[in-house]
């Protein structure tokens, strides 16, 4: 074993103790090339795939479990490899981040409206396999309603291409079969990595367009109020650019601010219909900035005493859970000091959308969560108190959404990827789909 | 233990220079604080715990992960102290490191070279130039304002002579009450600071101490961030400032003549000076009041940094190489204030000159 397989490891979810005997091959390819030989090899040595971007996901898919496996990073494969200005879209290899892409096409007025907290360190791939999004997912969608097509490597080495309409490759009997079962894009988005190693993606871009924007700070004197205004926002379908919420955060991370709260950003004409919804003090754009530097920085920040753990990302309240946010938070609220935990901050994006395992649009709010981690408590007891979330969850009517990706819990998703795995195989990132989820889950936390 | 505050987000990989030079995430803050989080899983692989005491020394402590994170990881002095525990507990795996602390411990200077050479380099090559630098020498019993530390660096390499001859001149010029500590310097004690051997470093300070307090300097003046760090936060000098050459001259003018520029500028800060001591205003007002125009480059290291010459130079090479390659400096002249940045500079043949050099020349024939 080398320091660079047990290093492999570093995640951003509370899955973290690897078994790092069972990592076999640590690979950061730069090529499609060296993908494909990184593939070879663990597949003539019988080994799983794990592809992995910038370890921030949550949901502990980039870890592997604990399988015998080979780790692919996706950390040396980051170049801009095409920009069409006119038809809008930029290539990619899988790594890049949404910042460096931004930072490149700036200059030209254009855009990539991704926004994920995270967009510093999370790739476009990771992001896709997870179909993460950000505080304007509202109006620009998720990722996958950002991707056009991508290419991917599966686990035999044959290349595929996969966008909206469904699969090409020159293997027409391959093409076939995944057609005839429906394979699109909208089956790698959310696919933690257990179909193939995505190679390129071919991502939308648009021109920035200058628009007179105003700021804004609501605070609420409870949730209900809150989930009340964002549900009539999105009834409404008033198109906000940028809409973060703040629940609860801890005195020793929320600066002066007194949550609940809610910080927008929209085009100056909406400000009469966002007046009728809320009650907001307009905010410069210094005093915007601030705000949205604080609420990026919040997923990071830790107690003065004790260190905050992810226990569960992320929650989508829509509908009755949305009305009654005060209530369902509280319910969820209960469970995790139940069970022990201590609420550190709840925070996150709304309006927002996400898709559920039907690849059907859901509107609410994504609100993302963090605990004080407990001492003494045994790493199994903390995923149980995960499993128990799931059930409160589908109580609430709450898309539970361990950073909006779920595919172990949502059934009609974990179907679509069996189908589509039994046609191109089974050896990506297996321990996620198999009933032992769980209990490896468990014990690395 | 501040690493276990580390969640792991990811950060700081963008921004560590070793990371960039590298790919690979074992180089990486967030990968050696992970290893320090499952060290009850590793510790017995003593192959592994070994590969970790090296990689400990691939940094070059430029501060920049500390900078990024937002988890109040304390990361530098993480670093500092895995470091000194390190060779505390394996001494072994760095006898590589044992001459620099022969030298350090016998003659006190990083070199090896005789302690009363120390001022017998650069004299002999200035003193026509500067009638009257003899004199300038510390001896007991003479007392100044101004006391000048010029550190190792400068006071046995060459290639810092014409940082030492425009600051001389400069100070000359500007009639300067002052005296450099020459021969009675000892190294400030960084690199042992660098090693996390606070106690060889804290004699190397003692010496120190008591020559600035025996010359009633008021102020104590380096033109290295590295001894600055350590006359500034270590030496615990009393009613005595230690600042930098570019703060010194700066509050001295409220405006110059203009520097006659005749070519393209562009400015590496050095890590040391603006991340760790703080000191980024200065500098850049010193270079401005010059009307000199100049190209910030990026805020990252040049690799000299944390003994990383001494670790793995070819590491070191490779990131100021990838700067030089992607920052497109080639056809400039890289402005700095840190001896050891000038090395690095120096070392893949770049042109650069200290704001000194500048400020001399300024003073000298600049036009009004
Ligand atoms: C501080 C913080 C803030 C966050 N904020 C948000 C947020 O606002 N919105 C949001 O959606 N998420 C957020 N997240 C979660 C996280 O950033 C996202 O899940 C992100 O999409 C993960 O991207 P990554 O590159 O880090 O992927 P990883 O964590 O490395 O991997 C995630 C999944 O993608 C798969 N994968 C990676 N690369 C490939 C590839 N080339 N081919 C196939 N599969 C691949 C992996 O196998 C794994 O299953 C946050 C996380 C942190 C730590
Ligand atoms: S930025 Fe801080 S918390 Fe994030 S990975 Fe780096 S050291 Fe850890
Ligand atoms: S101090 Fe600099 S080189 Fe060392 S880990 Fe931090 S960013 Fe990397």
């Amino acid at each position: 074993m080398k320091i660079r397989d047990v290093v492999i490891g570093a995640n951003a979810s509370m899955y973290y103790k690897l078994n790092f005997k069972n990592i076999k091959g640590v690979y950061y390819p730069k090529t499609e090339q060296d993908v494909l030989a990184a593939i070879a090899h663990a597949k003539q040595n019988g080994f799983t795939v794990t592809p992995k971007g910038g370890g921030s996901g949550l949901s502990g898919a980039c870890t592997g479990g604990n399988d015998q496996r080979v780790m692919i990073s996706t950390l040396q494969m980051k170049e801009i490899l095409t920009v069409s200005k006119d038809q809008g879209y930029i290539d990619v290899q899988p790594g890049i981040t949404p910042d460096k892409i931004n930072e490149f096409i700036a200059p030209m007025g254009l855009k990539f409206f991704v926004a994920p907290s995270s967009r510093d360190v999370a790739t476009v791939a990771g992001i896709l396999s997870t179909d993460g999004g950000g505080n304007d997912t509202w109006i620009n969608g998720t990722m996958r309603d950002n991707t056009i097509r991508v290419k991917m490597v599966l686990y035999d080495g044959r290349l595929l291409t996969v966008d909206s309409k469904g699969v090409r490759r020159n293997d027409l009997e391959l093409e076939e079969q995944l057609n005839k079962i429906g394979m699109t894009i909208h089956d790698v988005a959310s696919s933690h990595g257990t179909l193939g190693f995505i190679t390129e993606l071919r991502l939308l871009i648009r021109p920035t367009v200058k628009e007179a924007l105003m700021g804004g700070l609501a605070e609420f004197p409870e949730c209900n109020v809150l989930g009340q205004a964002l549900h009539e926002m999105i009834r409404k379908n008033i198109k906000i650019n940028y809409g973060e919420v703040i629940t609860e955060a801890h005195v020793d991370v929320r600066e002066d601010l007194r949550p609940p709260l809610h910080v927008v950003e929209f085009p100056v004409e909406l400000e009469s219909e966002m007046r009728e919804i809320i009650d907001f003090r307009r905010l410069d754009s210094k005093e915007l900035a601030r705000m949205k530097d604080v609420r990026v920085k919040l997923p990071k920040r830790n107690p003065k005493v004790g260190i905050q753990v992810a226990l569960f990302e992320g929650y989508g309240f829509y509908d009755e859970s949305l009305i009654k946010l005060q209530d369902s938070i509280d319910s969820v609220n209960t469970l995790l000091i139940e069970h022990g935990m201590t609420p550190f901050a709840k925070y996150g994006h709304g309006p927002s959308k996400w898709y559920t395992g039907d690849n059907s649009a859901t509107y609410g709010l994504i609100l993302h969560s963090r605990e004080i981690k407990p001492e003494g408590k045994r790493g199994q007891e903390m995923f149980d108190t995960v499993l128990a979330i799931v059930e409160k969850c589908n109580e609430l009517k709450v898309t539970p959404k361990p950073e909006h990706k779920w595919p172990f819990s949502d059934e009609v998703k974990r179907k679509k990827l069996e189908e589509i795995r039994t046609v191109i195989g089974r050896s990506f990132n297996p321990f996620l789909l198999s009933p032992e989820c769980n209990d490896i889950l468990g014990s690395m936390v | 233990m501040s690493y276990d505050k580390c969640v792991r987000c990811g950060s700081c990989l963008q921004f560590c220079p070793m990371f960039d030079a590298t790919g690979e995430e074992q180089f990486s803050p967030r990968g050696k604080a992970y290893l320090l989080q499952v060290m009850d899983q590793i510790e017995d692989d003593e192959e592994l715990a070994k590969e970790f005491r090296r990689l400990l020394f691939e940094c070059s402590l430029c501060g920049r992960c500390e900078e990024t994170c937002s988890s109040g990881v304390d990361l530098l002095r993480v670093w500092h102290e895995q470091r000194a525990k390190a060779i505390e507990t394996h001494p072994e795996e760095f006898a590589y490191l044992e001459p620099l602390k022969d030298a350090l411990a016998n003659v006190k200077n990083i070199y090896g070279l005789a302690a009363e050479d120390r001022a017998i380099y650069w004299l002999d090559e200035l003193e026509d130039e500067i009638p009257g630098l003899a004199d300038r020498v510390y001896e007991k019993g003479k007392t100044t304002e101004n006391i000048i530390f010029l550190g190792c660096l400068m006071s046995f390499r060459g290639s810092q002579i014409p940082v030492l001859r425009s600051l001389f001149q400069t100070l000359e010029k500007l009639e300067i009450d002052y005296l450099v500590m020459g021969a009675e310097e000892n190294c400030c004690g960084h690199p042992l600071y660098l090693m996390g051997n606070e106690k060889g470093a804290q004699e190397l300070r003692e010496h120190n101490k008591k020559v600035i307090t025996a010359a009633e300097a008021k102020r104590v003046i380096s033109c290295c961030p590295g001894c600055l760090i350590q006359l500034r936060e270590h030496h615990n000098l009393e009613g005595v400032e230690a600042l930098h050459h570019t703060q010194f001259f700066d509050r001295l003018f409220e405006k110059t003549k203009k520097y006659d520029q005749k070519e393209k500028f562009s400015y590496h800060d050095p890590c040391e000076l603006h991340r760790i001591l703080e000191i980024k205003t200065e500098p850049r007002s010193l270079i401005r009041k010059m009307g000199i125009e100049f190209k910030e480059m990026d805020l990252s290291c040049c690799g000299g940094g944390g003994l990383l010459r001494m670790t793995d130079p070819n590491l070191s090479d490779k990131i100021i190489q990838l700067r030089v390659a992607r920052e497109g400096v080639k056809d400039t002249t890289v402005i700095t204030a840190c001896p050891s940045c000038r090395e690095q500079l120096l070392g893949q043949d770049l042109k650069t000159k200290d704001i000194v050099e500048l400020l001399s020349e300024t003073l000298d024939g600049g036009a009004d």
